[in-house]
C-alpha cells in the first residue's frame, strides 16, 4: 500500500523542509491526498518514487511560498533528532557534532527553498546528484552548484555560531 | 589565488570532486589562509552534521489519517466511463430516434385507428401483390399460348410447297 511504502519518507521530507511535526503531519496528509488526485496522470514510463518525491517537493514549495514558513520557528532540536550522535563513542565530539546538528537545523529554514529543498535530497537523505536532478526536474549541474552553495551557506552559519559562542 | 575563487571550490574539495590542478590550489590556500581553513573545518562538519540526521518516525494518528485519505480520495471509477466513449454516440442517437418513434406509437391516444390504418394498408398492400402476381401468371399463360399457337403455325408451313401425299 502507498501509505505503508510512502509515509515515513514523506513526512521525514515534510518535517524537514519545514522544520515543524505539526505542519509536516498537515503537508503528508494534503500530498498524500494530492498524489490520489494525481494517480491519473502518473506516467507508466516513469520512476514512480521520483514521480512522487517531484509532486511533494512541489507540493512543499509551493506552500512554503505561499505560507512563508521562513517567519515561522522549527521545531526545538529534541531528543528525536539528537539520538543518532548520542550513540557514538566520544561523548565530546558528540557533542561538537549535537551543536553542529542544532545550528544547521536551526539555519535550514534560511536557505532560499528551492536550495533548502536540494540540500536535503542530497545531504540529509542520502540519494545521488541525478536522484535530485530528476525529483528537482533540474539539469545535473544545476542541482549540484546549487546543493554546493547551500552546504557553505550552512557551513558559514556553524562558523558563525562558534564566533558567537566564544565571544559569550 | 583569491579567498572568493578558493570558497568556489571548498565544496567540490570536500567531496573529493576537483581536478588535481585545483586540488592543490584549495590545499596550498588553505595552509596560508586561516578564515578558508576554518570554512573548510566547518563545511565537513556540516556534511557529517547533515548525513546523520536521524528518520523521523511518522506517528499513529498520522498514519491512520493517511489511511482514511487512501479510501476517501481515491478517484472513484467510473461505473459509466464505457458508456461515455464517443464511438458510441452513433448507437445512442439511433436509440432515440427509435424510442421517439416507439414512444409516438404506444403513447398515440389513436393508436387503434392507427392499428386498423396499419393494418388496411398492408393487406391492401398484400391484395395488390397478388393482383400483380396474378398479372404476371396471365401474361406467362398468354405467352405460353402464342408460343404454342406459333409452333403450331411454324409446323404447318410446306417450305418445298409439295403436297403431304
Amino acid at each position: 500500500m502507498l501509505v505503508d511504502l510512502f509515509s515515513k519518507r514523506i513526512f521525514n521530507l515534510a518535517h524537514q523542509f519545514a522544520g515543524n511535526s505539526q505542519e509536516a503531519e498537515d503537508l503528508t496528509q494534503d500530498i498524500f491526498i494530492k498524489l490520489y488526485r494525481s494517480l491519473p496522470k502518473y506516467d507508466f514510463g516513469r520512476n514512480f518514487a521520483a514521480w512522487f518525491l517531484t509532486l511533494a517537493k512541489n507540493h512543499l514549495i509551493d506552500e512554503y511560498r505561499r505560507t512563508k514558513w521562513e517567519k515561522r520557528n522549527r521545531d526545538d532540536f529534541d531528543d528525536r533528532l539528537r539520538v543518532a550522535a548520542a550513540e557514538t563513542g566520544d561523548p565530546e565530539a558528540n557533542l561538537a557534532a549535537d551543536e553542529a546538528k542544532r545550528t544547521l537545523w536551526e539555519s535550514l529554514n534560511l536557505l532560499p527553498a528551492e536550495t533548502r529543498m536540494a540540500v536535503i535530497l542530497k545531504e540529509i537523505q542520502g540519494r545521488k546528484y541525478e536522484e535530485v536532478a530528476e525529483i528537482m526536474s533540474l539539469p545535473v549541474g544545476t542541482v549540484k552548484s546549487r546543493i554546493n552553495r547551500g552546504r557553505l551557506q550552512l557551513a558559514r552559519f556553524i562558523l558563525s555560531a562558534k564566533e558567537r559562542s566564544h565571544e559569550l | 589565488m583569491s579567498c572568493d575563487r578558493v570558497q568556489d571550490l571548498l565544496a567540490g574539495y570536500a567531496e573529493n570532486d576537483l581536478s588535481a590542478e585545483d586540488r592543490t590550489l584549495v590545499e596550498s590556500h588553505c595552509r596560508e589562509c586561516p578564515d578558508c581553513a576554518a570554512l573548510l573545518a566547518a563545511l565537513r562538519e556540516a556534511d557529517t552534521a547533515l548525513a546523520g540526521f536521524p528518520e523521523v518516525e511518522p506517528g499513529r494518528a498520522l498514519l491512520e489519517r493517511l489511511y482514511a485519505v487512501s479510501t476517501e480520495s481515491r478517484p472513484r471509477r467510473r461505473v459509466f466511463s464505457f458508456f461515455l466513449r464517443p464511438s458510441l454516440q452513433p448507437v445512442f442517437a439511433a436509440a432515440a430516434v427509435l424510442m421517439t418513434i416507439l414512444s409516438l406509437y404506444f403513447f398515440n391516444p389513436d393508436r387503434k385507428a392507427f392499428d386498423r390504418a396499419v393494418v388496411r394498408q398492408f393487406h391492401r398492400g398484400v391484395s395488390r401483390i397478388e393482383k400483380l402476381y396474378a398479372g404476371a401468371g396471365a401474361v406467362t399463360d398468354s405467352l405460353g399460348a402464342y408460343a404454342g399457337s406459333v409452333f403450331t403455325s411454324l409446323k404447318a408451313i410446306n417450305p418445298l410447297g409439295k403436297n403431304k401425299e
